[in-house]
C-alpha cells in the first residue's frame, strides 16, 4: 500500500467499526475501496491486539501501598514545613518587636542603663551589689537582649535547616 | 471482533454537589486497580522496558497524589494520569541517549501465542516510530482519546493533531505492512 492516502470523512466510523467489529455492508465496501480506511483498519486492529496482549502480561503490577505511603510521607513533610514556616514568622516578628522597642526607647534606656552601671561601679559595696544588679530596669533590658538574641539565633538556625 | 483494551467503568464521583472527593487509601487502591494495567501497557509500548514502565507508573500515581488532584470522575483522573505519564516519558526520552529510544522487538516477559493474529510484531513496528507518534497513536486508537485530550497530554495544539495523527498512522501502517501484518476482521 502506498502512502498516497488522504484524510477520509469515514475515518471515525471505520475506527469505531474496527473496535466493535460491527461493520455495515456499506462501510465494509467503502473500506475495501479506500486506502486511508484500509490503513486505519490495519493500525487500529494492530494496536487493539497489541494492547490486549500487553494488558495480559502476567508480571504483577507494582504494589500500590508504597506509593500511598510515599505520598503520605511527602504530605507530612509539606505539613511540617508549613507549620515551621509559621513559627519562623513568629520568630521574625519577635525580633522585629525587640528591635522596635530597642529603637523607641534607646535614648531613655541609655540613661537608665548608664545610671545602673554607674551604681554598679567600684563604689558599691559588696552587700549592695545584688540589689543594684536586681534593678527591675536592668533585668528588663538584659531579658530583652537575651530573648532577642535567642529569637535571632533560632531564626537563623531554622533558616539554615 | 477486536475489543478495545481499555474501558474504564465510571464510579460515583462526589457524594455532595460541589464537594471534592477525598482520596483516601481505599479510593486510591480502587483507582489504581482500575487504571494501572492499561497505563502500564501505554508506558511499556512507549518506552519498551517493563522495569522502566513500572517505575514511571509508580511515579505517575505518586505525582497525582502529591498534587492533591481529585478529579471529577474516573475519566478525568485517567486523563490526568496519562498526562503525567506522558510528561514522565518525555522527561525520560530527553534524558536518555537517542539509541535507548528503541522499543525492543519482543517483550520476553509476555506470553506469545502464535495463533493470535497481529501480536508482538506490532511492538517492533512501533519501535520504528518516534516516541511522540507512538504516544499519539496509542492515546487515539487504544485509549480512544479525543484530539483535544491528545493535544493536552502531548503539549501540542489541538488543530495540529489531526494531520500529525494521519502521518503517524501512515508511518505505522507502512511498518506493519513491511512485517506482512494484515488485520483479520470479522465482518458482521
Amino acid at each position: 500500500m502506498s502512502s498516497h492516502s488522504q484524510p477520509c470523512p469515514y475515518e471515525e466510523a471505520v475506527a469505531a467499526a474496527v473496535r466493535s467489529g460491527d461493520w455495515s455492508p456499506e462501510l465494509s465496501t467503502h473500506r475495501d475501496g479506500c486506502l486511508t480506511c484500509a490503513e486505519l483498519t490495519l493500525v487500529v486492529a494492530a494496536l487493539a491486539a497489541d494492547a490486549e496482549e500487553l494488558n495480559a502480561i502476567e508480571t504483577p503490577l507494582p504494589d500500590p501501598a508504597p506509593i500511598w505511603l510515599r505520598a503520605r510521607l511527602a504530605s507530612r513533610e509539606r505539613d511540617y514545613h508549613r507549620a515551621t514556616r509559621a513559627i519562623t514568622w513568629v520568630q521574625r516578628a519577635a525580633v522585629a518587636v525587640v528591635f522596635g522597642i530597642g529603637v523607641a526607647f534607646a535614648p531613655g534606656l541609655w540613661e537608665f542603663v548608664g545610671g545602673a552601671f554607674s551604681n554598679l561601679s567600684g563604689s558599691i559595696s559588696a552587700p549592695d551589689l545584688p540589689r543594684a544588679a536586681g534593678s527591675p530596669l536592668l533585668v528588663l533590658v538584659v531579658s530583652i537582649l537575651v530573648l532577642g538574641g535567642l529569637a535571632l539565633w533560632e531564626l537563623t538556625a531554622a533558616q539554615e535547616n | 471482533m477486536i475489543s478495545m483494551a481499555l474501558s474504564l467503568p465510571r464510579t460515583q464521583a462526589t457524594d455532595l454537589p460541589g464537594r471534592a472527593v477525598t482520596m483516601d487509601e481505599a479510593a486510591f487502591n480502587n483507582l489504581y486497580h482500575r487504571t494501572a494495567r492499561p497505563l502500564r501497557a501505554y508506558l511499556l509500548r512507549s518506552c519498551g522496558d517493563l522495569t522502566l514502565a513500572d517505575d514511571l507508573l509508580q511515579e505517575a500515581y505518586l505525582r497525582m497524589l502529591r498534587s492533591g488532584f481529585e478529579g471529577e470522575d474516573d475519566d478525568h483522573r485517567k486523563n490526568y494520569l496519562y498526562r503525567i505519564a506522558t510528561n514522565l516519558l518525555r522527561d525520560h526520552f530527553r534524558r536518555a541517549k537517542p539509541e535507548s529510544n528503541q522499543v525492543p522487538e519482543r517483550d520476553d516477559s509476555t506470553g506469545h501465542d502464535e495463533a493470535v493474529h497481529l501480536r508482538s510484531d506490532v511492538g517492533g513496528a512501533m519501535s520504528e516510530l518516534a516516541p511522540r507518534d507512538r504516544q499519539m497513536l496509542w492515546l487515539a486508537y487504544v485509549e480512544g482519546a479525543s484530539h483535544q485530550e491528545i493535544a493536552k497530554a502531548l503539549g501540542l495544539r489541538t488543530a495540529s493533531i489531526r494531520s500529525m495523527l494521519f502521518r503517524a498512522r501512515q508511518r505505522l501502517a507502512k511498518q506493519l505492512q513491511a512485517r506482512d501484518l494484515r488485520p483479520q476482521l470479522e465482518v458482521s
